[in-house]
């Protein structure tokens, strides 16, 4: 194993939330323990992550429920970010988002909608409302399309989900608009991550289970990236020709370990 | 006149269906008479026809009710060569196209065999996110996919719908594989009509300068542009090398063809 990314002081945590602490609704085993440690241990934590299904308040519920020492403001998810941008560029977005995501939009303008919003709609990605979007995306004079993120899939439960990148993809070809990635991996969503806690990038590392998304944008932005052999990894991404991770380690578990170790 | 040495082993004719035989519900003005003189030769002749919902049987009845002498097997469309390509790889699809369309494979289904390969045409009942899932996750485990076209989108009564390539290339980046296209323009497509006759033995008729004509050409065949249905003033130039005959009609297209043979 490489430790390359224990050879320089490492002041800030940025954890990815699914496949790293949970998967859909089940803990991985060890990661409740491996947040304490980080906790206790004074490091600079943030939940970086592309979950678009909920609102930042509900998944903090989620998590706190499932055992996990998170307050809200520990989470970074690409929402509340996007609708800062919506707002200062006075853009009135339709929404093809989860129904549970829907709230952090409140107080958007969403009437005569001049650009579109995709997050990870799951189960509303029917036909007619992925038509719906390809139809404000043609009629709109300048149309913007943003996306939460830009996932391949992700797991949950036991099985592989797409994720929103897939379908922001559909709309791009069918549409001829190049989708604008609000979240992982865009540079600009890290940045925020660190000046939140005060940390430059040399001195971070990032913990996830997308080697694209999470490990290559990270590294992209000069942070450490990490990559767990949870979640949705697959043994073909230890082999990637164009992302290779700082380390590769079993789970978060034993990433918090070799982190702390170094640290004495 | 002058003469070619492909001339006198002319073999075969492929002929497109909508824009060159008939227009929806109406032959083309002499059309039928010249299939009839047409297949007075003994030149083997298949109709060539890019759709994602007729069966073979619907395009039969329909072509019958027209006028036209025509045996069923001798229709070659996009959707049988989809067919004709999982029965050569005995592969078991997992079917993403209409209902009306399901009737073309349903010699080829196996219900005892797990899916083994993707198929996608036109299917909005089935460009939902638990159907993408599916897709997805065969694809996943290194299944094909096999696509009728990459449209991106066509038109409704109530506007403009997605087609199926905005789902083809949602998969495709979803799992890195990259989708078989059966169908006019493709090489294989045309390969596939004409079986074990030489493609310069063969001679394509039809109205779309790309598709039925540039197509054609590529693989060796000789492309006659016909000007009827979608041919506009113009088309001819728009392949390099242009097509090898330009018609009025159909019927001009046979007579020169009997001409050529020494027929008439």
């Amino acid at each position: 194993m490489s430790f390359r990314w224990l050879r320089r002081p490492i002041r800030g945590v940025l954890l990815d939330i699914s496949g790293v602490l949970k998967d859909g609704s089940t803990v991985i085993p060890g990661s409740v323990e491996a947040v304490n440690l980080l906790r206790e241990s004074g490091l600079a934590l943030r939940l970086v992550t592309n979950e678009s299904q909920e609102t930042r308040s509900s998944l903090a519920e989620k998590l706190s429920s499932l055992g996990f020492s998170v307050h809200e403001r520990d989470i970074i998810p690409p929402g509340p970010t996007l609708v800062d941008l919506l707002l200062r560029e006075n853009l009135r977005p339709h929404l093809l988002v989860h129904p549970d995501l829907v709230a952090e939009f409140k107080g958007i303008d969403t009437s005569n909608p001049n650009c579109v919003v995709i997050g990870d709609a799951a189960e509303s990605f029917t036909y007619e409302n992925l038509n719906k979007a390809f139809r404000v995306l043609i009629d709109a004079k300048e149309p913007r399309l943003f996306t939460l993120g830009r996932g391949r899939y992700y797991k949950e439960k036991d099985s592989l989900m797409l994720d929103v990148g897939v379908f922001a993809v559909a709309l791009e070809y069918a549409s001829g608009v190049k989708a604008e990635v609000v979240g992982k991996p865009h540079p600009d969503f890290f940045k925020a991550a660190l000046r939140d806690i005060g940390v430059d990038a040399e001195e971070a590392v990032m913990i996830g289970d997308d080697l694209l998304s999470d490990v290559g944008g990270a590294q992209n932005c000069g942070l450490a990236g990490v990559l767990v052999r949870t979640g949705k990894f697959r043994p073909c991404d230890e082999t990637n020709p164009s992302v290779k991770p700082d380390a590769i380690v079993d789970n978060l578990a034993q990433a918090v370990q070799l982190l702390l170790k170094s640290e004495h | 006149m002058s003469c070619c040495p492909p001339c006198s082993q002319l073999r075969a004719v492929l002929i497109d269906l909508s824009g060159t035989l008939h227009i929806e519900d109406s032959a083309i003005p002499g059309t039928v008479e010249a299939l009839k003189r047409l297949r007075s030769t003994n030149l083997n002749i298949k109709f060539v026809t890019n759709t994602t919902k007729e069966s073979r049987q619907v395009l039969y009845d329909r072509l019958l009710k027209l006028g036209f002498e025509i045996n069923k097997d001798e229709i070659w469309s996009s959707l049988w060569a989809a067919r004709d390509l999982l029965a050569n790889r005995k592969l078991s699809p997992y079917l993403m196209v209409s209902d009306d369309a399901l009737e073309d494979f349903a010699d080829i289904v196996d219900a005892s065999k797990p899916f083994d390969s993707v198929v996608i045409g036109l299917a909005p009942s089935k460009f939902d996110y638990t159907h993408l899932n599916e897709a997805f996750r065969l694809l996943l485990n290194g299944a094909p996919l096999v696509a009728i076209h990459e449209g991106r989108y066509y038109k409704r009564p109530d506007g403009l719908a997605l087609g199926p390539g905005p789902f083809v290339k949602g998969l495709e980046y979803a799992t890195g594989c990259k989708a078989e296209i059966v169908g006019k323009p493709c090489k294989d497509f045309f390969k596939s009509a004409l079986g074990n006759t030489d493609p310069s033995a063969a001679i394509m008729i039809g109205d779309d300068v790309q598709d039925d004509i540039g197509g054609a050409q590529a693989l060796g065949l000789r492309g006659f542009l016909v000007q009827t249905g979608k041919y506009r003033p113009g088309d001819e130039t728009k392949i390099d090398p242009p097509p090898a005959k330009v018609c009025s009609s159909f019927v001009e297209a046979v007579n020169f063809i009997l001409k050529e043979i020494g027929v008439a």
